[in-house]
């Protein structure tokens, strides 16, 4: 009981640290994580990490979810709560009272200039994420039509991507990527 | 204060059910990533934000630490609920999503060396890329931008995406670089 606790409190202390270092999300970290979940507190094997990550990616929730999953495999369900508590906490806590800071310049300049000013950056670095993952996913020319016309299909129609999801997996079931 | 005094809120559009429910629905739907899933829901189905807002929301989270989904969550929530709607609407997208992926990372082992599994993820991880980069470009035509956003979003995604520079480098650059722009060109 006492170790586990001890355990807990580790994650917590560990995952929590790095939150307010998450700017641009968790996969800017991810090299910090790694160093500090397999180096330096030996709680998986590189393997293992690459395991997770990739399960995240394909799991629902937030990409961010790796950290539970990390959390789950050195403790269990209580890590898992606590590694999501820890890394996504004091980041929402933060953003919680900055929000509320901007918003009391609800009717001033500096707001609409900040908004403008970052909407385009973040459109940039979607666009970067999906070329990323689609770098890492394309390994044939038929996962690449795939890619397209996912692409395609949310920017050109209104067709709930659940259908667009089923199909590409049925289409690599069928040999295609 | 004086002129400076927002004017007072309307009543929130959005109950707690409803707030629960769509956050929920984008935490248990994002496979191989979220944000194509939160543009559905609250643009395209709830209706809650244009184009353009979402956009510059996501901007908002992108230089806050923490996920961008998360902190989406945490805005959205305390605009519609305060306090109360930001743990509500991180309750769904995160909390509720942590016990699917826990089931799904046990049966992750016996499943993932299957062959036929192995083939669906490939495909449908190909494919939830695409849903990605149409998302942007949704993005990028709803909000329709003047032609120097336009230009910044594509210097980022340069940047970023195929030169593969370090995040916080390209958004050190970028963010003061873009405000300074908004700044002389507004009115």
């Amino acid at each position: 009981m006492n170790t586990s606790f001890d355990l807990l409190f580790e994650i917590a202390w560990r995952f929590a640290s790095l939150s307010l270092l998450a700017i641009g999300g968790i996969n800017a970290l991810l090299p910090e994580i790694h160093r500090v979940v397999v180096e330096v507190e030996g709680w998986m094997t590189s393997a293992e990490f690459a395991d997770l990550f990739a399960l995240a990616q394909l799991a629902p929730g937030p990409n961010a979810m790796v950290v539970s999953l990390l959390g789950w495999k050195v403790a269990g369900i209580a890590g898992a709560f606590v590694a999501t508590i820890a890394s996504c906490g004091p980041s929402s806590v933060v953003c919680y009272f900055a929000i509320r800071g901007l918003e009391r310049l609800r009717n001033g300049a500096l707001r609409g200039v900040l908004q403008r000013a970052l909407a385009p950056v973040a459109i940039g670095l979607i666009l970067a994420s999906g070329y990323t993952l689609a770098r890492a996913a394309d390994r044939t020319a038929g996962a690449v039509l795939l890619t397209i016309c996912g692409a395609t299909a949310v920017a050109a129609t209104r067709v709930n991507p659940i259908w667009i999801l089923a199909a590409a997996a049925l289409a690599g079931v069928a040999g295609v990527a | 204060m004086g002129p400076e005094q927002p004017e007072p809120l309307p009543p929130s559009p959005v109950s707690r059910a409803t707030l629960f429910a769509a956050f929920l629905k984008i935490g248990m739907l994002g496979f191989g990533g979220v944000m194509p899933w939160a543009r559905r829901v609250l643009v395209e189905e709830r209706g809650w934000l244009s184009d353009r807002e979402f956009a510059e929301l996501i901007g908002m989270c992108q230089v806050l630490p923490g996920p961008n989904v998360v902190n989406l969550s945490v805005i959205l929530g305390a605009r519609w609920q305060g306090a109360i709607g930001s743990l509500l609407a991180l309750t769904g997208i995160l909390f509720v999503p942590v016990i699917a992926v826990i089931v799904l990372a046990t049966f992750y082992a016996s499943v993932a060396h299957s062959p036929i599994a192995r083939s669906a993820i490939g495909g449908a991880s190909a494919a939830a890329a695409g849903l990605i980069i149409g998302t942007a470009f949704r993005l990028i035509v709803g909000a329709r931008p003047p032609m120097r956003a336009v230009l910044l979003a594509v210097a980022v995604f340069i940047a970023v995406g195929i030169a593969q520079a370090p995040l916080l480098w390209v958004l050190a650059v970028a963010v003061p670089f873009a405000i300074a722009v908004e700044w002389r060109a507004a009115p």
